[in-house]
C-alpha cells in the first residue's frame, strides 16, 4: 500500500506570465519548502533575464558587452551557452540577437535598432560574456524553459516525488506517472487537443498567430528568422518533448522556422516535435522527425470519429 | 524520458480530437490567503467600496470586472493594512487574486487564487468524455476531473497589472481617507 503523500498547487505571476508549481511529497512541510524554493529559483531567473527590468544582468550585459567582457551568473552563462549552441546547430535560424529587432518591431523595450550582428558576434568563455559589435541578446525564446528546469531541480533535490512546472505553457514534469498535455489551439474559443503523454520530461509550445501585431503596413510575430532578420507572420502551433525545458523552448523557434528541415536538430538533442497548421477547419499534424525518435511505449486513447471536426483556429 | 505524441497518433486515422477547456484551478482560498498574508491579524473587517467610487476609478483605469471585495485588516487595535480579492479577465482566462497593501497603501504581497478558462464548462460534454470511456486502469493515460496541463498558454500578465493599477487607485481615493 502507498504511504500518504501531500500534493500542492501554487502559481504566481513570473516572466510576464503565469507559473504554475505541483508537487507531491511526503509531507505538507516538505511541500511547502520547495515549492517557495522553486518560486526563488524562478524568480531569480526572472530579475536577471527579464527585457523589461532595467536592473536585470540582461540589460547590463546589452549595454556594455560591446566595449567590455562583462561578468555573468552561472545561469546567465548556462542559458547564453545553450542558446549559441542551439543557434550553431540550427545555422543562425535560432539566434539570441535578436532582440533589437524585436525591440523595433515593440514586442520587448529598449533602444532599438539592429545592425548585421549575428550570434557569431557573441563570445562567451569562462570570464564572461563580450559582444564584437553593438547587438541585443534577448532570452524570450529560452529563459521561460530555464527557469522552469531549475525550479524542477529544486523540487527534486528537496526530497519531491513527482511534479509539474508550467511556466505560461513551457513546462516539465517529472516522476513515476505519466501526465497527459493539452495544446491549446483555439486562441479565444478554448480548444484544446490532447497533445502527449509524458513522464519525466519538457513540453514547450509556441503559437504566434495570438501575439501577431501590426507594424507599419504589415503584420509581424515575435518569431523571428535571424537568417533574413525579418520577422516571419506563422498560423503553426509547434510542440516539442525535450528533455530539458529550456531546449525544448529554445527548439519550438527552429521547428516553426524550418518545418520538416528541423529534423536534425531535433535528433541531435534527443527531442521531437509536432507541427499543427489549420486547414479548413481541422488542423494537419506533422510530426517532426517523422515517427519520431522513441517508440511508443504508451497506448494512446482513441478517439472517436465524431470529433474530426474542430473549429476554425481563430 | 518517456513520451507518446497522443494528437499525432491520432491524427494518423485523419481524425482530430478536440475539447472545450476546462482548465480550472483553485489555488487558494481567500481564507488561505488572509493567513498567509497577514499571519498576524486577529480581524478582517469586510469593507464595502461604494458603486460611485467604482465608477469614479472605472474613468481613469477601466471597470473592475466584479465587485472587489476590500478587508481592513487589524492586530488589536492597530492596522495592519488592507487587503482585497479581485478578478481580471484575459482573451480566455479569468482570475482571481489578491493583493495585502500595508497601512502606507504598498503592496506587500499578491497572490494568484484561482484561473479558469472561460469556455471551461464545456469538457463536462458526455461526447468529449467519450474519447477516453474504455480505458483499461492499467492504462498510464490517466484523465483527472479537469484538465491539468496545458501547452501553448496565451495568458499574459498585463490584465493583472492593470487591476493592480485599479486597485492602488482604489487605495488612493477611497481606503487612504477610510
Amino acid at each position: 500500500m502507498r504511504s500518504r503523500t501531500t500534493t500542492r498547487r501554487v502559481a504566481g505571476l513570473w516572466l510576464g506570465t503565469l507559473v504554475d508549481i505541483a508537487a507531491e511529497g511526503d509531507s505538507a512541510d516538505t511541500v511547502e519548502h520547495a515549492i517557495a524554493a522553486a518560486f526563488a529559483e524562478i524568480a531569480s531567473v526572472h530579475h536577471s533575464m527579464s527585457a523589461h527590468a532595467c536592473d536585470s544582468e540582461l540589460v547590463r550585459v546589452n549595454r556594455l558587452a560591446t566595449h567590455a567582457s562583462q561578468r555573468v551568473s552561472g545561469g546567465f552563462h548556462a542559458v547564453l551557452a545553450c542558446a549559441l549552441d542551439v543557434a550553431a546547430q540550427s545555422h543562425g535560424a535560432f539566434d539570441p540577437t535578436i532582440g533589437g529587432l524585436l525591440c523595433e518591431l515593440g514586442f520587448v523595450p529598449g533602444h532599438g535598432g539592429h545592425g548585421p550582428a549575428t550570434w557569431r558576434d557573441v563570445h562567451l568563455d569562462q570570464h564572461g560574456v563580450r559582444f564584437e559589435r553593438p547587438l541585443q541578446l534577448d532570452f524570450g525564446g529560452i529563459a521561460k524553459g530555464y527557469a522552469v528546469d531549475r525550479a524542477i531541480a529544486a523540487l527534486r533535490e528537496r526530497g519531491i516525488l513527482r511534479a509539474c512546472v508550467n511556466a505560461g505553457g513551457d513546462l516539465r514534469v517529472f516522476g513515476q506517472r505519466s501526465e497527459v498535455v493539452h495544446v491549446r489551439t483555439g486562441g479565444s474559443a478554448g480548444v484544446a487537443l490532447p497533445l502527449v503523454c509524458i513522464a519525466d520530461g519538457a513540453v514547450a509550445t509556441s503559437g504566434y498567430a495570438s501575439q501577431r501585431r501590426r507594424v507599419g503596413a504589415r503584420w509581424a510575430t515575435p518569431l523571428i528568422d535571424a537568417r533574413r532578420g525579418l520577422p516571419r507572420m506563422s498560423t503553426r502551433t509547434v510542440s516539442v518533448v525535450a528533455p530539458g525545458c529550456m531546449l525544448a523552448d529554445a527548439l519550438t523557434k527552429v521547428v516553426a522556422l524550418l518545418g520538416a528541415d528541423a529534423a536534425g536538430v531535433l535528433e541531435h538533442y534527443h527531442a521531437s516535435a509536432t507541427i499543427l497548421t489549420p486547414a479548413n477547419g481541422r488542423w494537419r499534424c506533422t510530426e517532426v522527425p517523422r515517427g519520431g525518435v522513441h517508440a511508443s511505449r504508451v497506448r494512446a486513447p482513441r478517439i472517436p470519429a465524431h470529433h474530426a471536426r474542430i473549429p476554425a483556429p481563430v | 524520458m518517456r513520451h507518446t505524441w497522443i494528437v499525432a497518433s491520432a491524427l494518423a486515422t485523419a481524425v482530430a480530437p478536440t475539447a472545450q477547456v476546462a482548465f480550472a484551478v483553485e489555488y487558494m482560498d481567500v481564507a488561505g490567503a488572509q493567513r498567509s498574508a497577514y499571519p498576524e491579524a486577529t480581524a478582517f473587517e469586510p469593507y464595502t467600496v461604494s458603486a460611485e467610487a467604482r465608477a469614479d476609478i472605472a474613468r481613469d483605469a477601466g471597470r473592475f470586472v466584479g465587485v472587489p471585495q476590500v478587508w481592513r485588516v487589524r492586530s488589536g487595535e492597530r492596522l495592519l493594512g488592507w487587503f482585497i480579492v479581485d478578478e481580471v479577465i484575459g482573451k480566455v482566462e479569468r482570475i482571481t487574486y489578491s493583493v495585502a497593501l500595508d497601512p502606507s497603501g504598498a503592496i506587500t504581497r499578491l497572490d494568484v487564487l484561482a484561473y479558469r478558462e472561460s469556455h471551461g464548462d464545456a469538457i463536462k460534454l458526455p461526447a468529449w468524455r467519450m474519447q477516453f470511456k474504455g480505458k483499461r486502469s492499467s492504462d498510464p493515460v490517466r484523465l483527472d476531473a479537469d484538465i491539468r496541463n496545458i501547452s501553448g498558454s496565451t495568458l499574459s500578465c498585463r490584465h493583472v497589472t492593470e487591476g493592480v493599477h485599479r486597485l492602488l487607485l482604489l487605495y488612493d481615493r477611497v481606503l487612504a481617507h477610510a
